[in-house]
């Protein structure tokens, strides 16, 4: 770098680095945030007295929530679950599991180890999602913590370094350098809008050196050990990786990946149940024990004035059951093929939310190959439709482990519509351009489709079109959704919340809908 | 119900996963049909799949059997047909036999209007149609044409557009589909096969 920068150019180099947009989502991304209110403690009022039978329609997160908390407070709770397990997309797939997607049923033959597990759904826990760590609290499920960025953790790029791997913190570090180099020329041009006093300017550009590893007095970046070595380091002088040119970085748009990783909800610290995702779950369903009935799929919802009527298939035969209220998490582009009466505008909101398309897949490494490379966890990234490998925090030195090998949450499509073998292949094919020997390594692979598994259907529910976001349109929609009908049928799971795909998103409806419930048991009380 | 129709074993790119293991599949048959067609099959415009219930039972079996071979539910531009196909590619002629039974305990619910057309120009249109599917689209089993009537409209407006735009129907092994071709490709744009279908809409059944 020779000549000073502008700032015009600054910021052009800045889009171009990321993207506008990709500025932009970070920005929001980081200030937007959901904020979890206190910790869940619902204090939920008894029933009246001949009016507290409750049916809950779906075993999902916001149902076993729904059911838990009302029979802590009182009320007689059925969760009719049309699957043979509880938990919707809070899935694990460890030995023996059956996947159950339409047409390509798979079960799990991995070595049966408590850390040999896929969490195919929800896999994180943010150390903000307070209502979520609450029941983890309250029901016993042990946590352990979950690791996302590693900066020992590979980047790759047909578009850069002529498609070879490079670590994340190789791609963290150069990039640091480069902005930070830009910082500094940008500063001691003077062309920031604040002025800063002279000893504030030797704070900021302490900061802009200690950001970037920038040379001390020229104030430019040549390099850094935070890249790593080559070798050395302990009994001989360490020998510093050379530096990549930041041009040479700049052709792949995941560089800010190994930034964003780390940032807002998917920052440290993160947790993981210990033994799998649906250990969370677990501890709902110990609670509730034969309040869940399974392989009950609902056949029929009729509110009436004062409750509702469900129809539901169990052991061969049509039952139903009338209870004074209802809490319903099946997912709404199948609830659209259940007789039900609800008012037109209710029906419209749920026609109108699209199925979501994540996919994931995962396969039983034959030894932990990554932790050779110095790998302990985290994710690594390639611009493929994998997307994503994710190593095991879990398991660490054992002999194998359970690498997850592809998540595409927006584009999933492309493995979904593909065979087992094509999808196998494809993860295969894609993978091996991170670790070249990954083919001869890996075995017994799981796929999951979530716009094709069984009583599910789709991944999180996305409102609007496409990705253009939250219109007024969309909100009338939702508003509408959320509302009750007849003040006895709620509509809850991560679809009726603002923030899809997280289990916090789930529990956050249910509170919502049982404090909403709540005030009208209160009210009717008052008034009877 | 017939239990354990499906081999649990997946061959994928030489990595086997053969589980036969021990676990208990008695849970697990090929009864799928109603997550996507609703409850009794009475159709679900969410996922876009439509009334099995009524569905005449020649024409459900030849359909699999379509989607089985891949002679339907193959052409990537017919979303839906693409989402069928893979579930269909599983079944045995047991299991086939089966499943048509089975649909064919649920009682015909009848389907909410949910195209805006003009019905009385869409009558006319309906003419062609009446040959082989009736004058009051109750279907006729030696054309081999299927009922039209109290199917979900949604359902007729994608089918008539898979077949004007060759999505569906171009399969040489799909006789029936090449006779449907050119009578949808005769309707003129999207609005002449939303007439046509708000026409069937008021044939009731």
């Amino acid at each position: 770098m020779s000549h000073s920068v502008s700032r015009r150019e600054f910021m052009n180099l800045l889009s171009a680095t990321f993207g506008t947009g990709a500025l932009i989502q970070l920005g929001s991304a980081l200030s937007l945030l959901p904020m979890t209110a206190k910790a869940a403690s619902l204090s939920l009022a008894a029933p009246m007295p001949g009016k507290g039978k409750v049916v809950i329609l779906g075993a999902g997160i916001s149902g076993l929530t729904v059911a838990w908390e009302l029979t802590k407070a009182g009320y007689d709770c059925t969760v009719l679950e049309a699957s043979n397990r509880a938990g919707g997309r809070v899935f694990t797939v460890r030995s023996g599991t059956v996947i159950d997607e339409i047409g390509n049923r798979q079960v799990c033959d991995w070595d049966n180890e408590p850390h040999m597990y896929f969490n195919a759904g929800a896999a994180r826990i943010p150390s903000t999602h307070r209502n979520l760590l609450h029941y983890c609290k309250e029901l016993g499920v042990e946590l352990e913590m979950f690791i996302n960025e590693s900066k020992t953790a590979y980047m790759q790029d047909d578009n850069m370094m002529g498609g070879k791997r490079v670590r994340n913190g190789e791609v963290s570090t150069n990039v640091r350098g480069f902005l930070a180099e830009l910082f500094a020329k940008c500063y001691t041009t003077a062309q920031l809008n604040e002025p800063f006093t002279e000893s504030e300017s030797e704070i900021i550009l302490g900061l802009i050196r200690q950001f970037g590893d920038l040379d001390r007095n020229k104030m430019t970046y040549h390099g850094s050990s935070r890249a790593g070595y080559v070798s050395g380091g302990l009994l001989d002088h360490g020998v510093e990786k050379e530096m990549i040119e930041f041009k040479n970085l700049m052709k792949s748009r995941l560089i800010g990946n190994t930034f964003t990783a780390n940032e807002g909800e998917t920052g440290p610290m993160l947790m993981q149940p210990v033994g799998g995702m649906d250990m969370v779950i677990q501890g709902f369903t110990r609670k509730l024990g034969d309040k869940v009935i399974y392989g009950a799929p609902v056949v029929g919802v009729q509110i009436k004035e004062n409750g509702v009527d469900v129809a539901y298939d169990h052991d061969g035969k049509r039952h139903s059951i009338s209870a004074d209220y209802c809490f319903n998490c099946i997912p709404a582009h199948l609830m659209t093929g259940i007789p039900n009466n609800y008012p037109e505008d209710y029906l419209t909101s749920m026609r109108s939310i699209r199925r979501g398309e994540a996919y994931k897949s995962a396969f039983q490494a034959k030894y932990r190959f990554w932790e050779d490379e110095d790998i302990y966890g985290g994710i690594s990234w390639i611009n493929a439709p994998i997307s994503q490998i994710w190593y095991p925090p879990q398991g660490i030195h054992k002999a194998k482990g359970i690498i997850l090998s592809a998540y595409n949450f927006g584009g999933g499509m492309v493995f979904t519509k593909m065979s087992q073998e094509e999808r196998v292949e494809a993860a295969l094919a894609q993978g091996e351009k991170l670790h070249p020997n990954y083919r001869d390594v890996v075995e017994k692979p799981v796929t999951i489709a979530w716009h094709r598994m069984n009583h599910m259907l789709g991944c999180s529910a996305r409102w609007g079109s496409g990705f253009s976001g939250w219109t007024d349109e969309v909100q009338t929609l939702f508003d509408r959704l959320q509302q009750p009908v007849n003040g006895r049928h709620y509509f809850i799971g991560d679809q009726m919340a603002y923030h899809g795909a997280w289990q916090e998103s789930a529990i956050a409806s249910a509170h919502w809908a049982l404090e909403d419930m709540d005030q009208r048991v209160r009210s009717m009380a008052a008034q009877a | 119900m017939k239990h354990s129709l499906l081999a649990l074993t997946l061959a994928a790119g030489g990595l086997s996963l053969n589980a036969a293991a021990e676990m208990d599949t008695s849970y697990y048959n090929d009864h799928y049909c109603t997550t996507c067609h609703g409850a009794d099959g009475g159709g679900s415009e969410g996922v876009q799949a439509p009334r099995l219930a009524g569905m005449e039972p020649w024409y459900l079996k030849r359909q699999l059997e379509h989607f089985r071979a891949g002679i339907r539910g193959t052409h990537k531009e017919d979303f839906q047909g693409t989402e069928m196909q893979p579930m269909a590619a599983k079944l045995s002629d047991d299991s086939i036999a089966d499943l048509v039974q089975w649909v064919g305990t649920w009682k015909y619910m009848p389907t909410p209007v949910t195209i805006a057309g003009n019905a009385e120009a869409g009558k006319a249109l309906y003419a062609t149609c009446a040959s082989c599917h009736g004058t009051s689209g109750e279907g006729n089993a030696a054309l081999g044409a299927p009922a039209l009537a109290g199917q979900n409209d949604w359902y007729l407006v994608t089918q008539l557009q898979n077949f004007k735009a060759g999505y569906r129907g171009k399969d040489p092994q799909d006789t029936y589909g090449a006779q449907m071709g050119p009578m949808a490709a005769s309707l003129a744009d999207e609005a002449a096969i939303n007439n046509v279908v708000s026409y069937i809409n008021t044939l009731g059944r």
